[in-house]
């Protein structure tokens, strides 16, 4: 099957800056991606070449098989809600009514019934609204538009937890119903964890890393509990990150650990966590401060 | 086709910019005139005021916030930057063939009513938008267009590269006026030109000049907005 997207050794320079460099990446139809990295990873980038609101300075990028620069072909099958997305002068009823125009597949019931979860007051202009509140406008349209390729760029900046939460089962259940390919970029990556079935990590415009969700989580497992029985435990593994509160200790490994392991931790005591898919990115990024100690 | 339609629709969706207030303006400014001329002593040859320009400055407005303003709206709904111009154009030609109508009709009404019983020309401006209905009509909406396309590329230019794009493209635009002046000063053709621009070029022929600026306008700024990034 066509990737619904395909970019090949794809690269974006600005003037003496690497936005993206050298990626290489395939999203299949019918996933939830989720594009993570830390501010200025190139993540924007990424989307706006996908999407032909940017160029790229060398490499190939295909969407539905095709190059999506200035191809209507490709683009109408997409929408991109971008993270402060400029909009016109108009009245959020009048943004909505204008987006529904182009996307054949509209629902305007989803649209009606997420205006009114979001409590936006649809008479008001867009522009006056507050951060939240557009983004919410941009969340209603990148939902009811029912696109093919549906790309959300950090879409909740200033929302609250309610309202995200509310955008987090919104997406499942009308994912559930209507599947289609998303992709969203997040810096709260523990709260999209669980929506996640792959994960591309990008780090100063390279792909650090390409995997299915359920591979990454579950690679690394922190033990912690009375030093001296942690050191015990972890002697002979490989060490990611060790650190000591007096008595103490907690140290972060390779996992997963087998039975034999699980139960030699629980003799001594020692409890065992999973590391979660958002500790494990910032590892991932070298946000760990490393004390490269092997036991 | 139905996607430019669209494109159309969302500018129009902004009636305030693109319907009212270029007609309010210039009514105002017509009712500003028609007060004057009846307060100050009739002229021998009648008023002219030129105050219908008012409108063609709004349609110039109208242009740049079409391609500053709203663009990227419309790009994040999945349309093609070639999409957009084209439908960004086609309701300003819409647009000019009912404002030239508009402006048409008033303008026979003033010649009806001997200049509003004032001999006032306001809608009638000697050169240009005189002569037959026919070619009235035909001039002001080839103005119109004129207008919002140089508007739609002040707008582009502005997107792409802000202010000092806007500078220079302004800087441009003076330094080929100069060379024109410097090239007719040093040809001493000024008499020349005088005869050329009050004899030679004047209403049919001068509707094809502005038909070909029409028309490189609009090519400028679509080589433009393949340019824009959002």
């Amino acid at each position: 099957m066509t990737p619904t997207i395909c970019t090949t050794a794809l690269s974006r320079h600005y003037r003496g800056q690497t936005a993206l460099d050298n990626v290489s990446l395939s999203v299949e139809p019918g996933t939830v991606t989720g594009l993570l990295g830390r501010n200025g990873a190139g993540k924007t980038t990424l989307m706006r070449i996908i999407t032909g609101q940017e160029f790229p300075t060398s490499g190939d990028v295909r969407v539905f098989g095709q190059v999506p620069a200035e191809n209507d072909a490709v683009l109408r099958r997409l929408v991109f809600v971008r993270e402060e997305q400029a909009y016109p002068d108009l009245s959020v009823a009048q943004v909505i009514r204008v987006a529904s125009w182009f996307y054949p597949d509209w629902d305007g019931e989803l649209a009606r019934q997420l205006v009114a979860d979001f409590e936006l007051p649809t008479g008001r202009r867009v522009r006056k609204l507050s951060r939240g509140m557009r983004s919410a406008v941009g969340i209603v349209i990148g939902l009811a538009a029912h696109a093919e390729l549906t790309l959300f760029d950090e879409p909740y900046a200033g929302l609250d937890a309610v309202a995200r939460q509310l955008f987090y089962d919104r997406l499942l259940a009308d994912f559930a119903a209507h599947p289609r390919t998303v992709v969203l970029s997040t810096h709260l990556i523990d709260e999209v964890a669980d929506l996640l079935e792959r994960v591309i990590l990008l780090d100063h415009g390279r792909v650090l890393l390409d995997a299915p969700a359920d591979d990454v989580r579950g690679t690394a497992v922190t033990v912690s509990g009375a030093a001296t029985a942690v050191d015990e435990f972890v002697a002979g593994y490989p060490v990611w990150h060790r650190q000591r509160l007096g008595s103490r200790a907690a140290v972060t490994m390779p996992g997963p650990l087998d039975e034999a392991a699980q139960a030699r931790a629980r003799t001594l005591r020692l409890s065992l966590e999973p590391l979660s898919l958002q500790q494990l990115l910032v590892r991932a990024s070298g946000g760990f401060t490393d004390e490269k100690v092997s036991a | 086709m139905n996607t430019l339609l669209h494109i159309a629709r969302y500018h129009l969706v902004d009636r305030m910019t693109y319907l009212v207030l270029p007609w309010a303006a210039m009514l105002f400014s017509f009712l500003v005139n028609l007060v004057i001329a009846g307060l100050v002593p009739s002229a021998p040859n009648g008023y002219y005021t030129g105050g219908v320009v008012t409108l063609y400055c709004f349609l110039f407005a109208g242009g740049v916030l079409s391609m500053s303003r709203s663009l990227s709206f419309g790009l994040m709904l999945g349309v093609s930057r070639r999409v957009y111009y084209l439908g960004t154009s086609l309701m300003v030609l819409v647009l000019g063939v009912v404002y030239g109508l508009g402006l048409t009709a008033l303008q026979a009404i003033e010649r009806a009513t001997g200049g509003w019983g004032m001999d006032v020309n306001f809608f009638r401006v000697p050169w240009i938008l005189d002569g037959p209905w026919y070619l009235t009509w035909l001039t002001s909406f080839v103005l119109l267009v004129v207008c919002f396309l140089y508007g739609m590329w002040y707008g582009l230019v502005y997107r792409r590269w802000g202010l000092p794009g806007l500078a220079g493209f302004l800087a441009a635009q003076v330094l080929a006026g100069l060379v024109a002046v410097i090239a007719v000063t040093l040809a001493h053709s000024w008499h020349a030109f005088g005869h050329f621009f009050g004899t030679t070029l004047t209403l049919p022929s001068l509707l094809a000049v502005l038909a070909v600026v029409a028309a490189l306008l609009g090519l400028g700024g679509f080589t433009t907005l393949r340019r824009v990034t959002i």
